[in-house]
């Protein structure tokens, strides 16, 4: 029945269409100049249909489960529901939801299945009005548009207008989205501000937040200061960054400058590849090959590895950034105007020292913005350092130990028992705060620094 | 033509400087320069004129090699410089370009300090052995590109910074600071206001006691103004070359006249 409904709406959109432009052309054919061509006034009367029939069935989908609910619910004989817990009436009424699609469980009593049928007949009910309604909104509105059309009338005005609104309403749905995750976020890192001081939080250099929930549970006391997790991060960004920026560098300008065309046509679609593998692939790789590697390598020199190291899962994050940190270098070192190269080049400069005197040089703003951004993506990666650093919060600064992460603890707070009065939960959010916090701020410096190399050869 | 100041120059005492036979340039399959034959003279000022696309730039550009470094072009033929064949095996096109300067029809420094921007070729070539040396390197050059007097209480300044004209001289001075005996100017003053141009058109004229000059314009008053001799092209061909004076008073080829006179351009 829904989907008769659509179709109405669907036929009802291109009749009206058909309909105005046909009677605009006709018009115009009877020798009137028209304000707005045909096609506009078809478009107007389609629009006019599309938007708030669509806008009405489908808030009639989503109130009419919750409508016939509440009926059904209200409808039980006297007494029955009396003395149940909320949890106990939803029971009740996925019961009654079972037996009326044919699901039935043993010998319900009779009033559910009387409550069945009912339930049955009231979404007939429902299904039946929608079509009842969309046809009925469909026609009035498309005799409306269909009297509007004249030579005078502005479609074209009209059809901005719709269209315009319709891009304002999504433009304010991603808006109120992010506000809305930000205030989600706010609130409870507030809410675990009144059970943790700020000051523990921020300055703390110990981190253990794995405390009860329920009285039987064995588990540490709790500390939450986050300054270990966020220099495990800190260690593991560096030793990606450190890894990337050289290599990804280094591919850039090969290939913009020195390879041939049949390389550089081979090598760009294989980086691509690399950007395309998904981080939770880098965290097995992390895992089954890096970490082993570094192990057997630390076992034959004689220094002491931990099984899970920053190197091993900063490396791989490294290698996951180079694809990312190479094109942003790539679109930089292109950027800069063949005159500058010319010039270099016409003064007797070989390649090399055209490339790093000149186009490196002036690309610097580009790359660097470019380099930014990939540190605020390694500060925010999550799969690889789940799967390859540690748990614990080592306060350490050496990459062969374990250390752990603020996404990592995320995920580890927020895995198994959860109860939102539990600083152990509300950590989590005010690790996710902090972590937004640190994020927006390098990514507008990366912006910024972006736009101003944009700007500086225009 | 009568408002051309042509100035009657004898050069024609001078050697030969450059000495183009059966030059052929391709872009992939578009044969861009048909079989050119030109000699230009020491310490001349020589102006390419023809309608846009005509071949000027890129006979220019291999004068200096710069076409080696666009990968569809292709030169063929026979370009010497005082008599030695610059496609030669041996001939290194890194070395061959600081000898040959070339200025660019926009204006185009690096952006570094204007210090920066001239010492940069005689760094790469090593031709100042201390910091003093390279000072005097740079002062001279800016000197000679006639903008020493604008730049020399601001040399750390960025290069980027000063207006179109002196950012064209200072390119000029940049290309003198390599020592070269022929600069090559591809429209140099095409992106200049006229007053500009004129400082410019000036600096040319005073260039011409020490440098080879080849100066690509689409003005013809200014080819007048600048040049002793004239060389015309026209669709990938040499149509005509000879004294300035005599191409724009008495052109023998019909194209040259009518280029002249305004009718094809
Ligand atoms: N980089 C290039 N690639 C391919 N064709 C080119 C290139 N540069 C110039 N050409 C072609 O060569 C011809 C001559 O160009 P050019 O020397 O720039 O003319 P001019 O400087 O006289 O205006 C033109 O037809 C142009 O399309
Ligand atoms: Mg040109």
């Amino acid at each position: 029945m829904t989907t008769l409904a659509f179709a109405i709406l669907l036929a009802a959109c291109m009749v009206a269409y058909a309909l105005n432009r046909r009677a605009a052309t006709g018009i115009r054919d009877g020798g009137q100049r028209l304000h707005s061509v045909s096609g506009y006034h078809g478009l107007f009367a389609l629009l006019m249909i599309l938007v708030p029939v669509l806008v009405v069935i489908l808030l009639w989908l989503v109130l009419q489960g919750t409508v016939v609910n509440t009926l059904i619910m209200s409808s039980l004989p006297d007494g029955t529901l009396d003395g149940l817990g909320a949890g106990q009436v939803d029971l009740i009424l996925a019961e009654i939801q079972s037996i009326a699609s044919g699901r039935v469980f043993g010998e319900p009593e009779p009033w559910k299945v009387a409550a069945a049928e009912r339930f049955s007949g009231m979404l007939q009910t429902a299904s039946l009005g929608l079509v009842l309604v969309t046809a009925l909104l469909c026609l009035g509105i498309m005799v409306f548009a269909r009297s509007k059309v004249s030579a005078e009338f502005r479609a074209r005005q009209g059809v901005e207008k719709i269209v315009s609104g319709l891009m304002i309403f999504c433009s304010v749905v991603a808006i109120f989205t992010t506000i809305g995750i930000v205030a989600s976020l706010a609130f409870e890192t507030i809410k675990f501000l009144r059970l943790v001081p700020l000051t523990e939080f921020l300055f703390g250099t110990s981190w253990e937040p794995q405390i009860p929930i329920r009285a039987d549970q064995i588990a540490s006391t709790g500390a939450f200061g986050w300054i270990p997790v966020i220099v495990g991060t800190i260690v593991i960004t560096i030793v990606a960054i450190v890894i990337a920026i050289p290599i990804g560098l280094l591919s850039a300008i090969y290939l913009n400058e020195f390879a041939p065309k049949t390389v550089r046509s081979v090598c760009k679609p294989v980086l691509e590849v690399l950007a395309g593998v998904p981080t939770v692939v880098y965290g097995f790789f992390a895992i089954l090959v890096v970490a082993p590697a570094i192990r057997t390598l630390g076992a034959q020199l004689g220094i002491p590895v931990a099984p899970n190291t920053a190197l091993a899962a900063g490396g791989v994050m490294g290698i996951m950034l180079v694809p990312f940190i190479s094109s942003f270098a790539d679109d930089a070192l292109s950027a800069v105007p063949r005159a500058l190269r010319d010039g270099a080049l016409a003064l007797g400069a070989t390649r090399a020292e055209t490339v790093m005197n000149v186009l490196f040089p002036a690309a610097i703003p580009g790359i660097v913005g470019g380099v930014l951004l990939a540190v605020s993506r390694a500060i925010g990666e999550t799969m690889i350092v789940v799967m390859a650093a540690g748990l614990m919060a080592n306060l350490t600064l050496n990459p062969l130990e374990s250390v752990t992460t603020v996404t990592v603890q995320i995920v580890t707070l927020l895995i198994g028992d959860t109860s939102f009065d539990n600083p152990k939960t509300l950590a989590a959010f005010a690790l996710g705060m902090m972590l937004f916090i640190v994020t927006l701020i390098i990514n507008i410096f990366a912006l910024r620094i972006v736009r101003k190399y944009r700007e500086a050869y225009d | 033509m009568d408002d051309l100041r042509t100035v009657s120059k004898d050069v024609d005492a001078n050697n030969t400087k450059i000495s183009a036979k059966n030059v052929q340039v391709y872009y992939g399959d578009t044969h861009a320069i048909k079989d050119v034959n030109v000699e230009i003279k020491e310490r001349t000022v020589t102006a390419f004129i023809g309608p846009s696309g005509c071949g000027k730039s890129t006979f220019l550009r291999s004068i200096n090699r710069m076409n080696d470094t666009i990968d569809i072009c292709r030169v063929e033929g026979d370009i010497r410089i005082d008599g030695k064949d610059i496609y030669d095996r041996d001939v290194d096109p890194v070395q061959l370009r600081a000898r040959v300067g070339m200025v660019f029809q926009k204006p185009n420094p690096f952006p570094k300090s204007i210090y920066d921007n001239i010492a940069y070729g005689p760094k790469i070539h090593g031709l100042a052995k201390t910091k003093a040396e390279m000072d005097e390197i740079v002062e001279k050059s800016l000197r000679r590109g006639a903008i020493w007097n604008e730049v020399k209480d601001r040399l750390h300044a960025p290069g980027t910074g000063l207006s179109g004209g002196q950012q064209q001289r200072l390119c000029i001075a940049r290309a003198i600071a390599t020592e070269p005996d022929v600069l090559l100017m591809d429209e140099p003053c095409s992106a200049l206001d006229p007053i500009a141009t004129s400082q410019v058109e000036e600096l040319i004229d005073q260039l011409r006691e020490s440098y080879t000059v080849v100066i690509v314009t689409h003005s013809m008053q200014q080819a007048a103004r600048v040049s002793q001799k004239t060389a015309f092209f026209h669709l990938g061909n040499l149509v005509e070359y000879g004294n300035t004076d005599d191409i724009f008073t008495n052109p023998k080829d019909p194209r040259t006249e009518s280029y002249i006179s305004g009718r094809i351009g």
